[in-house]
């Protein structure tokens, strides 16, 4: 197994003050892993930083055979559902997922048709593919994000908060989807999430930062860190206890 | 040379006819495969055999499946490839702490400033720069720009903007004429107000109250259109499914203002000088014949293009402008805000100097 992504060293914020610091890790390739941590301790700024779509302050991420993508010189190696779903407002779902598809491939008009259906199908929106996004729902329109995501079946998925919006049943089918893509194509999926369930489920490895930290507090396996971990913000993440403040 | 990763072949048993395809199957070979199938579908074929292939993706099985649509039977599929086809087949339809920040010396304050004027400097540069290259790009590619926005948009600039700019330009005739009217009546030269009107509103005013009203309507949509989409994350969206926003955004905007601008310039021409006939009939008892064959004694056609060389370079620098500092919002809502009224400044002052350096050039050239 090689590492997909691994990052060295990495310190990232939005100003002058990091929010993370010496942030290391690898990312195995075929394997689902998870951001894991309280809110606003800096997920969705690691994974944007991870995409390349911000520079670090200092230390590097080096994604193996997927490179940061080349506006519009190649087709992207992997896809990304942001954590705001990030739809083109002004285009129905179907239209969200027919667009990287009539960028990077040749097929035909109605077979690119078929092939976005099909992605909407996959994440149950049959029915809504004439709808803009601002005429469906919150976890409908992760969805039709992660359907998008999906459009050019790439071997890296990044998914921000896939489930958060989603029922249970629709939340379990999200994660049969990624376990069904892992086995059967070697996608690696990086993701953050705090569904315990599905966490346990699907995760191989994660990492678990922290806002005061300021960095990674544990990593391993998920159910491992449960059972095993003896430091008390794991514990309380894991078993779902308030630590005090809502930190 | 293309070779696709699989192949395919028919075989006729007992009567029944099947497609026995081999070998691995991706999206990039989606088009052999999906042209394939559709052509065996139509003869009659009525087993598709995938005994022999190794793999498929996603966007293959649901080619497979949209193709075969019920009508033919997917066979020998196992291991991975009969998962993923069953994927496919069986889908149903708190806040921190506020942050604290020590307040800065003056003087550091001054430095942080002109750091910062030094970086949008450079990222204006580099904007300038990416459309430069994207224009190239169409140069060699036209068909690399959506045309449908093109045409949407042009409409929206263009057409949905006639009414206010057919107001506006007879007014400023009007305004022209009156205060000509009195003045040259003094003198009895009451005909010479056909050259009075056409000239400033073929040469100056109709080409800048139209990019006026256009900076308006257009460039602070576009401002508070590209703005949003920043914030919501759509244009990183569109950066990681490798469209750039500069050839998807800005460009098919851009080329629309410099397409329509004109045009609506040379329809406020028109306007403008129906302005001031209207006053020299009440006012001067001049008919429009008298007026309009004046009008054609004094301006000539060389006039009426340096207004449109004109407004061609308002155009640009209204799209341009606007588009960039849609592009550059940061923050919610508030940004949006904040983009859009410096968009708009920004043209208004824009326009004008621009306006004053070819008035400059025009006289220099003696044009
Ligand atoms: N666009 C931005 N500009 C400035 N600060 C930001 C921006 N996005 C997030 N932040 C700050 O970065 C920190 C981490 O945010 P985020 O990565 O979204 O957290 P998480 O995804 O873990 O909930 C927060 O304190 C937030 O205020
Ligand atoms: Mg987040």
């Amino acid at each position: 197994m090689r590492a997909i992504v691994s990052v060295r060293d990495l310190s990232i914020g939005w100003g002058a003050e990091p929010i993370l610091e010496d942030v290391s890790f690898d990312v195995m390739r075929g394997e689902v892993f998870a951001i894991l941590g309280g809110s606003g301790c800096g997920k969705s700024t690691l994974l944007r930083h991870l995409i390349g779509l911000e520079a670090p302050m200092l230390g590097r991420v080096h994604l193996t055979g997927i490179g940061p993508p080349q506006h519009g010189l190649e087709p992207p190696q992997f896809g990304v559902l942001f954590q705001s779903s990030a739809l083109f407002g002004s285009m129905t779902l179907l239209q969200n997922v027919m667009l990287p598809l009539q960028k990077w491939t040749n097929l035909p008009k109605d077979a690119i048709a078929a092939v976005a259906q099909a992605r909407l199908r996959l994440v149950g929106l049959t029915g809504f593919e004439h709808h803009l996004p601002s005429e469906v729902s919150g976890g409908m329109k992760k969805r039709a994000g992660i359907a998008r995501a999906l459009a050019l079946d790439p071997q890296t998925l990044f998914l921000d908060e896939p489930s958060a919006g989603l029922d249970p049943v629709t939340s379990a089918g999200l994660d049969e989807l990624i376990l069904t893509l892992r086995q059967s194509l070697q996608v690696t999926t990086i993701l953050v999430t705090h569904e315990l369930a599905s966490i346990y489920h699907v995760v191989d490895n994660c990492i678990v930062l922290d806002r005061l930290a300021k960095g990674i507090i544990a990593r391993g396996n998920p159910s491992d860190l449960r059972d095993r971990s003896t430091d008390p913000r794991i514990a309380a993440f894991f078993h779902r206890r308030p630590t005090g403040s809502i930190a | 040379m293309y070779t696709p990763a699989f192949t395919i072949r028919t075989d006729e048993e007992g009567g029944l006819r099947s497609l026995r395809i081999a070998g691995r199957l991706t999206l990039a070979d989606g088009r052999a495969l999906w042209a394939q199938l559709c052509a065996a579908v139509t003869t009659g074929v009525a087993v598709v055999d995938l005994r022999d292939v190794q793999m498929i993706d996603g966007g293959v099985a649901a080619i497979l499946l949209a193709a075969t649509n019920g009508k033919v039977r997917i066979d020998g599929a196992s291991g991975e490839v009969e998962r993923l086809l069953r994927l496919y087949a069986c889908a149903k339809g708190s806040e921190g702490p506020p942050v604290v920040t020590a307040s800065r010396g003056i003087l550091v304050q001054v430095g942080d400033n002109a750091v910062e004027f030094g970086r949008e400097l450079q990222r204006n540069l580099a904007f300038v720069g990416d459309l430069g290259a994207g224009l190239a790009a169409f140069v060699r590619r036209p068909q690399s720009v959506h045309f449908s926005d093109l045409l949407y948009l042009m409409e929206r600039a263009g057409a949905d903007g006639l009414p206010i700019i057919a107001v506006i330009n007879f007014l400023i005739g009007m305004i022209l004429g009156l205060q000509g009217a009195i003045q040259l009546h003094r003198f009895g030269a009451d005909t010479f107000i056909a050259n009075l009107v056409g000239l400033a509103v073929v040469r100056e005013l109709a080409p800048l109250m139209t990019a006026i009203i256009v900076a308006g309507r257009s460039g602070a949509s576009y401002a508070a259109e590209l703005g949003t989409m920043t914030v919501n994350e759509e244009v990183d969206a569109l950066r990681t499914i490798g469209q750039d926003p500069q050839r998807f955004l800005v460009l098919p905007r851009v080329l629309a203002l410099c397409v329509v601008v004109p045009l609506l310039t040379a329809f406020g021409d028109l306007l403008g000088c129906c302005g001031g006939a209207f006053i020299a009939m009440i006012k001067l008892d001049i008919s429009p014949t008298a007026y309009f064959s004046q009008l054609q004694r004094s301006v000539e056609l060389s006039d009426v293009i340096s207004g449109l060389i004109k407004s061609i370079a308002f155009a640009g620098l209204i799209g341009l402008v606007a588009c960039q500092r849609g592009l550059a919002t940061r923050g919610g809502a508030l940004g949006v805000g904040r983009s859009t009224t410096s968009a708009v400044v920004l043209v208004l002052f824009g326009l004008v100097a621009l306006d004053a350096i070819f008035t400059l050039i025009f006289s220099l050239l003696s044009f």
